[in-house]
């Protein structure tokens, strides 16, 4: 199905950039609204709200944060590192603003799985459900970062 | 049926061909703003420019550089200026970037404001200073296994005139389908070395610049840069000073004490300098060499990592701990801090707590 102008303009704003590398889609050939609904299955599935997940991402990378560089373990055998950077990024929705660069890595030792988190990488989920593309460096697949961050507790009860 | 079908599209290329003339036409009659004049700072200096491109360019094409990260697409918000008069509305890519007291005052994004009559504008003084240059790598050398340093000559102009503690927007080039792109670096040579410059870099995970600097910037290679930008520099009170900073947040903050020693500047100074163990260290043999000759000043690091049982004797704990342990009363001190934007929020806490004003806090933050 041909894409509207907007969708055109978004997608090449999704795309690799001036301030990212990769961009936010990766490989990931599937249209963005396909993208966001498959995440937004997964986490229902897993049974935790966007509001429960951003609001443990938003915890782990201020803690990270805070730490200077240094190593912190966040759960049993999941540890965070702040990587810091000079500059600030926009956020590819344009009317978004611009964020602090900078990125929490978030891995478990003994797996070697991780996401990284970024003050964007946030406010995409929040603000729009998005997750990003398979393959982008920043993607935070919701099941890894439920599992990760200890989030499974926070349950939401069904109505 | 082939002439009937020659003929059809050969029609359909004269139409568009006569269109294309039309807009071209129209653009330059109608959309033709002519000469605009700019104002800048209340008639300190007055230009004439064609009307109908970005303002952003128009100032660069006359030699005033505003720093910009983004191209002009209106996506990093670093070419901020105020725009008193004739800017026209503020459109939806801009509006996400000023607050309402910018929008109050006139600031606008240099890049978004296309002149179709003419401004007044106010420009920072520091941004006449600023030139782009032609210059060579001369020297590469790893600091640390994550921090390199550069040593830069300069080619045309052969002269940079610059303030400790000033930073520049090094251009990298396009590699590997990455764009070229510009970054911002403070200059961690003394002002009297002209002719060259010397930057600290530390390598970002995937970082399209860093990756340039460590991975394909060759000693002998020319590159440019745009400069020198920025207010943070050292005051001229004899006020004791705090500097703290780690990492490539040193650069400046070296400038600037190497300034000091040069010019007899002998105002009682503590640097500290945090890191997570002894291997993020580097120029501490010139830091404590200069605190050995000096009365004057104390180098201070502190590592938060280090293994307990390592053989150093130096401070350990947070960098912040550590200030608070030396200096639990801060009030009769300025404060200098470089480095990133959550070092420099706790640094800030832990001055103002022992009593500094934060008027008296001066940081370059890396946003």
């Amino acid at each position: 199905m041909k894409r509207s102008p907007a969708e055109e303009e978004l997608i090449q704003s999704l795309g690799p950039s001036k301030f990212s590398a990769q961009g936010f889609l990766g490989h990931d050939g599937r249209p963005i609204d396909e993208i966001i609904s498959a995440d937004q299955r997964k986490l229902d599935r897993i049974g935790v709200s966007i509001n429960t997940l951003v609001d443990g991402l938003k915890a782990v990378y201020r803690q990270a944060r805070q730490a200077y560089g240094a190593e912190i373990q966040i759960t049993p055998g999941v540890f965070t590192t702040f990587y810091e950077s000079r500059g600030r990024v926009p956020s590819p929705f344009k009317t978004n603003g611009v964020f602090e660069k900078g990125e929490a890595l978030v891995r478990e030792k003994e797996s070697g799985q991780h996401i990284i988190i970024t003050q964007l990488g946030i406010a995409l989920i929040e603000r729009h459900h998005f997750f990003q593309g398979l393959g982008s460096r920043y993607r935070i697949d919701p099941e890894v970062a439920v599992r990760l961050l200890g989030l499974a507790s926070f349950k939401e009860d069904s109505p | 049926m082939l002439y009937a079908i020659f003929i059809s599209v050969g029609f359909l290329a004269a139409c568009g061909g006569f269109l294309a003339a039309v807009l071209v036409v129209a653009e330059k009659k109608i959309l033709n703003y002519g000469p605009c004049n700019l104002d800048i700072n209340a008639g300190e200096r007055e230009l004439t420019v064609d009307g109908g491109s970005p303002l952003l360019s128009a100032l660069a094409e006359n030699s005033i550089f505003i720093p910009s990260a983004c191209g002009g697409r209106g996506s990093c918000a670093y070419c901020k200026l105020k725009v008193l008069e004739g800017a026209g509305f503020v459109g939806p890519v801009e509006e996400p970037h000023l607050t309402t007291e910018e929008l109050e005052t006139g600031v606008r994004l240099s890049c978004q404001v296309k002149i179709r009559n003419d401004l007044k504008i106010e420009i920072p003084k520091e941004l006449f200073a600023v030139k782009h240059f032609r210059a060579k790598l001369i020297e590469k050398e790893m600091l640390t296994y994550d921090i390199t340093g550069l040593r830069i000559e300069l080619i045309e102009p052969q002269t940079i005139d610059f303030v400790a503690g000033q930073y520049i927007q090094l251009e990298s080039e396009e590699y590997k389908g990455r764009e070229a792109v510009m970054r911002a670096y403070s200059i961690s040579s003394v002002p009297s070395d002209n002719r060259n410059i010397e930057l600290m870099i530390r390598k970002v995970p995937e970082g399209i610049c860093t990756t340039w600097v460590f991975d394909y910037l060759q000693k002998g290679k020319e590159l440019y840069f745009s400069g020198p930008y920025g207010e943070f520099h050292l005051s001229e009170t004899d006020a004791p000073i705090i500097f703290i900073a780690g990492g490539s947040g040193m650069a400046p903050i070296w400038s600037i004490i190497q300034k000091m020693v040069e010019e007899g500047i002998q105002r009682n100074s503590v640097y500290f300098f945090g890191a997570l163990t002894q291997k993020d260290l580097f120029y501490a043999d010139e830091l404590n060499k200069i605190a050995d000759s000096s009365e004057w000043f104390k180098f201070v690091p502190a590592l938060s990592r280090e293994p307990e049982d390592s053989d150093w004797q130096g401070e350990r704990g947070l960098i912040t701990d550590v200030v608070k342990r030396y200096f639990p009363d801060t009030s009769a001190y300025e404060g200098y801090l470089c480095g990133s934007p959550g070092m420099i929020d706790a640094c800030v806490s832990v001055l103002t707590e022992g009593g500094m004003p934060e008027e008296k806090i001066y940081y370059d933050k890396f946003a």
